[in-house]
């Protein structure tokens, strides 16, 4: 039986009905047309399904939409101002950290609430903060070097 | 001429890339359309077996469901990545008499939501009769093996099981080896792997009522499969359309035509609705194609300098349950052998070998990191013998520029020895090599040690569709729309066709709107599968900017009064030069030929094809006839550190110097190139598809380990550049997607033995091969 719930979502509140075994991110792909977020494996291997809860990464193929309520979630949609990138979505690009783009999603939200947490994550840091997403193209090594620009443009942007 | 080059080699970050970046960038899976239902696919559940009988009467019955097709829904129409006289399709879409691998397709169901369609197929009975089954390939060639297939007729040994054969032969090799100062021979295995693209396998296919079958399918080029599709579902190419979505890596695993889309059409035919067929990650692993493991024999003879002399070596192919491209990979395994060095006297023969395993895809490489890891490793034994260090004994084999190979292509401008020298020198190479030095580190227990590898690859062959056009158009304000089938699958083809068309016409990258990898719209493009984007792609490019170029060059000569050749182009405009004031916008240009030459708003088109003058790509069978015109070459050092406790080696640092004629975008190259390396690396120590008599057990990535954030090497890039991109002149340039995954493998290989004495002969280079070769286990 479908239950009715109340998502936040990017900053936008969505009454809707869903399966008590719905995840987070089929209501936030088939319901909410939200398709940004990405499902890889559907299990928790791989980090292409991340969303932020609360500021934090949660994998959405492992989270229950039922228990999303009251909560505030952000996914890949709700990070740009409009057509201005994030910092960290624009690091990713000028550094040449995306090629097909499946990861990018997770990618960039987890080193989002990385770099709001800690605004000069160590080189371990960033490897702890990124070490549930797969990424099959790039070799990491232009990720590392996209959140390490990021996250100095952040802090002087801060000061 | 030195033009200035605005666009063309320059770090411009990727034209997808804040689609991506923001979710917008729609892939398969992305894409909804009213009334859409869920296809699943029934796969067998035994490695060989006769099927008797399928009912799917139970399964039609329950609710929500909207068809089922098996293969009496089919047209009966075979398939094969391979299709020519020697090699005829050997796969039906729709398994009909027999099953030949765990995971062959059986039926399909089309519900109304996932559990129902799931459910569905639990209802289908089928009754098997069991075969006894094969999976070891030099098992499967005994003779008495069970048959999975019976042995081409055209191979002459009484061996079973032989799906295709590649034979080939030059000088003479028992000459060679008679006068050889040294020679020796060597076994090298490779272990199975997979793709590990992040985007499952996926197809949406929409049926139209009028007759028009739309499709839309994580691949790497439309029009291959648009002519398989059409052809197994008994459609004129005209009824399908492949269209664009986004694609989330491939690969080589998402070439050929899969089950999945075949079965997805079919099911949207039948029921009018579309369908969609998105294959979960265990499937992937347990019925999908992966790479292909090669055993390499391999006998070398050699002068007492190190010159090579001769060659014999015997390729053996494990391709599963039907040819798929396992007769491509024992033609490849010759080439990539014969590329890189001078070889007066080789002896080749490869064998692909039917078993029942799952059928298998080119992975990156197609041959390429199991033939040099090989090679390389036999080399760097023999120069240890001769007391000759591993750069010499590379430099004195190496092709020259201008170099003719044996099946008569070129090697052109091939910057292989400044690959070896910079690579060298970069690394301190020739210094460290042999010193078995400590790692710095208090740790004493770990060694560290260097270790090199070359290779090879080709830039494009012949294979459908054979060619690239491309159209590129004004618009009205002076912006441009590029038209290309090309498909960008991650490696960047959009933004660097969008280079060229921007240093042309001196038009930024973001003015420049591409339509692409649509069958319906774009003209017909090669595919992102052979390695010839930027060759062949790009020069069909260039050629139909410089169309355009030209034509607006004309009609400002005739509007300024002023020859072509005082003219200059500069931001969407051409002035004349000395006096940049005259000068007409190209909005102005196209209305002006809108207006002066019958309503021409300005369009060019560009056409490309490899080697122009062959008629076919060369024989698979004997090698004969041309391969490639463009042939890039690399050099890799690995540096490694391996504990000699525990056996654990990892890649402290990937060095590659390499000549890819020029980059296009290096930004774009390096990535590239930081893929394969990590993807080498997933090779060498961490990933191993495991199957058991046909049934996958590592069917997820917890047990197929690719490398993480965690396991990354430094990775340095020396570009060795041996072309150049001028106007009016096509380019040479050569390939970067999949050249470099495999010197690095050899490399890695070397560099454990540099740094503990331990020559491995298989990959993967687990810690027990290690601790075996230091005697501490056994
Ligand atoms: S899709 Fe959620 S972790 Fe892979
Ligand atoms: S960019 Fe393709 S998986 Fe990361």
């Amino acid at each position: 039986m479908k239950q009715l719930i109340e998502l936040s979502v990017n900053g936008e509140t969505y009454e809707l009905a869903v399966e008590p075994q719905a995840t987070l991110l089929e209501v936030l792909r088939n319901d909410l047309g939200l398709t940004g977020t990405k499902e890889a494996c559907g299990t928790g291997e791989c980090g292409s399904c991340t969303v932020l809860i609360d500021g934090r990464p949660v994998l959405s193929c492992l989270t229950l939409a039922l228990d999303c309520t009251g909560q505030d979630i952000v996914t890949i949609e709700g990070l740009a101002e409009g057509e201005r990138m994030s910092p960290v979505q624009q690091a990713f690009q000028d550094c040449g950290a995306i090629q097909c783009g499946f990861c990018t999603p997770g990618m960039v939200l987890s080193a989002t609430a990385l770099l709001e947490e800690n605004s000069r994550p160590t080189e371990e840091e960033i490897r702890k903060a990124l070490e549930g997403h797969l990424c099959r193209c790039t070799g990491y090594n232009k990720i590392i070097e996209a959140v390490n620009k990021a996250a100095g443009q952040m802090a002087a942007r801060q000061k | 001429m030195g033009d200035r080059l605005d666009y063309i080699g320059q770090r411009i970050p990727r034209k997808d890339g804040p689609a991506k970046a923001t979710g917008r960038a729609e892939y398969t899976a992305d894409i909804r359309l009213p009334g859409m239902l869920v296809g699943r696919i029934l796969r067998s559940p035994v490695p060989h077996a006769r099927i008797l009988n399928i009912d799917v009467s139970k399964a039609i019955g329950l609710e929500g469901v909207k068809a089922i097709v098996t293969a009496k829904d089919a047209p009966g129409i075979k398939h094969g990545f391979v299709e020519t006289p020697r090699y005829p399709p050997d796969q039906y879409p729709l398994a009909t008499d027999k099953v030949r691998f765990i995971g062959e397709e059986i039926a399909a169901g089309a519900a109304t939501d996932p559990y129902t369609a799931q459910e569905a197929l639990e209802l289908i009975q089928v009754e098997y009769e069991p075969l006894p089954a094969v999976f070891d390939p030099e098992e499967a060639m005994r003779p008495g093996a069970p048959e999975i297939h019976p042995t081409h007729p055209k191979v002459r040994e009484p061996y079973g099981n032989i799906g295709g054969k590649t034979e080939t032969e030059w000088g003479d090799v028992e000459a060679g080896f008679s006068e050889s100062h040294y020679v020796r021979q060597d076994r090298f295995e490779s272990h199975l792997r997979t793709h590990g693209y992040l985007e499952p396998q996926v197809t949406l296919a929409s049926f139209e009522p009028g007759g028009k079958l739309n499709v839309w399918t994580s691949s790497q080029g439309p029009f291959l499969k648009r002519a398989k599709l059409a052809r197994t579902l008994g459609l004129s190419f005209s009824a399908v359309r492949v269209q664009k979505a986004y694609v989330g890596g491939a690969f080589g695993g998402k070439i050929d035509l899969f089950s999945h889309e075949f079965c997805a059409a079919l099911l949207s035919m039948k029921t009018g609705r579309p369908v969609r067929i998105e294959t979960s990650r265990e499937e992937i692993f347990s019925a999908y194609r992966h790479g292909q493991p090669l055993i390499v024999e391999i006998k070398t003879g050699v002068k007492r300098d190190g010159t090579l002399v001769a060659q014999e070596v015997r390729v053996i192919n494990n391709c599963g349950g039907y040819r798929g491209s396992g007769v491509v990979i024992i033609f490849l395994a010759w080439g990539f052998i014969m590329l890189p060095y001078r070889l007066p006297n080789l002896k080749y023969e490869g064998y692909a070998v039917y078993t029942n395993n799952p059928l298998r895809a080119p992975q990156r490489g197609h041959g390429a990191p199991q033939v040099r890891f090989a090679v390389e490793s036999q080399l760097d034994i023999i120069a240890e013998e001769l007391g000759i260090d591993p750069v010499e004994i590379r430099l004195r084999n190496a092709r020259e520029p201008g170099e003719q190979l044996p099946n008569g292509d070129n090697v052109h401008n091939c910057g292989l020895k400044e690959c070896l020298e910079k690579a060298a020198e970069h690394t301190s190479f020739r210094k460290r090599y042999g010193q078995k030095v400590s790692a710095p580190s208090p740790n004493t227990r770990v060694r560290r040690g260097i270790g090199m590898g070359v290779s090879s690859y080709f830039g494009g062959s012949l294979i459908y569709p054979n060619s690239s056009s491309v159209v590129v158009k004004m618009n009205d304000d002076g912006t441009v729309t590029m038209l290309t089938g090309a498909l960008d699958i991650g490696q960047g083809a959009e933004t660097i066709l969008c280079q060229i068309v921007a240093e042309e016409l001196k038009v930024p990258v973001e003015e420049i709107q591409v339509i692409a990898a649509d069958t319906e719209t774009t003209p017909v493009d090669i595919g992102v599968w052979i390695s010839g984007n930027a060759y062949v792609s790009g020069n069909a490019t260039r050629e139909a900017a410089t169309r355009v170029r030209r034509k607006l060059l004309e009609i400002a000569a005739e509007k300024m009064e002023a020859y072509t050749g005082d003219l200059a182009l500069e931001n969407k405009s051409i002035y004349v030069k000395g006096s940049p004031g005259k000068r007409l916008t190209y909005g102005e240009l196209v209305a002006a030929s809108i207006q002066r030459r019958h309503g021409d708003p300005i369009i060019g088109e560009g056409h490309w094809r490899t080697m122009r003058d062959e008629p076919y790509h060369p024989s698979l069978a004997s090698t004969k006839g041309r391969w490639s015109e463009n042939y890039a070459f690399d050099v890799q050092v690995a540096e490694v550190e391996v504990d000699t406790e525990t056996g654990k080696a990892r890649l402290v640092r990937a060095v590659t110097a390499h000549d890819c004629g020029f980059p296009i975008n290096p930004l774009l190259v390096e990535g590239q190139i930081d893929g394969q390396v990590s993807m080498a690396l997933g090779h060498a120590f961490l990933e191993e598809v495991i199957m058991e008599e046909g049934r996958t057990v590592t069917p997820n990535w917890l047990e197929y380990r690719m490398p993480t954030i965690h396991n990354v090497a430094v990775s340095e890039h020396i570009d060795v550049i041996t072309e150049h991109y001028e106007k009016d002149r096509p380019y040479r340039t050569k390939e970067v997607g999949e050249g470099y995954v495999s010197a690095i493998l050899a490399a890695i290989a070397n560099a454990i033995y540099d740094a503990v004495g331990v020559r491995l002969y298989s990959t993967p280079f687990t810690p027990e091969k290690i601790l075996k070769g230091l005697g501490k286990i056994r």
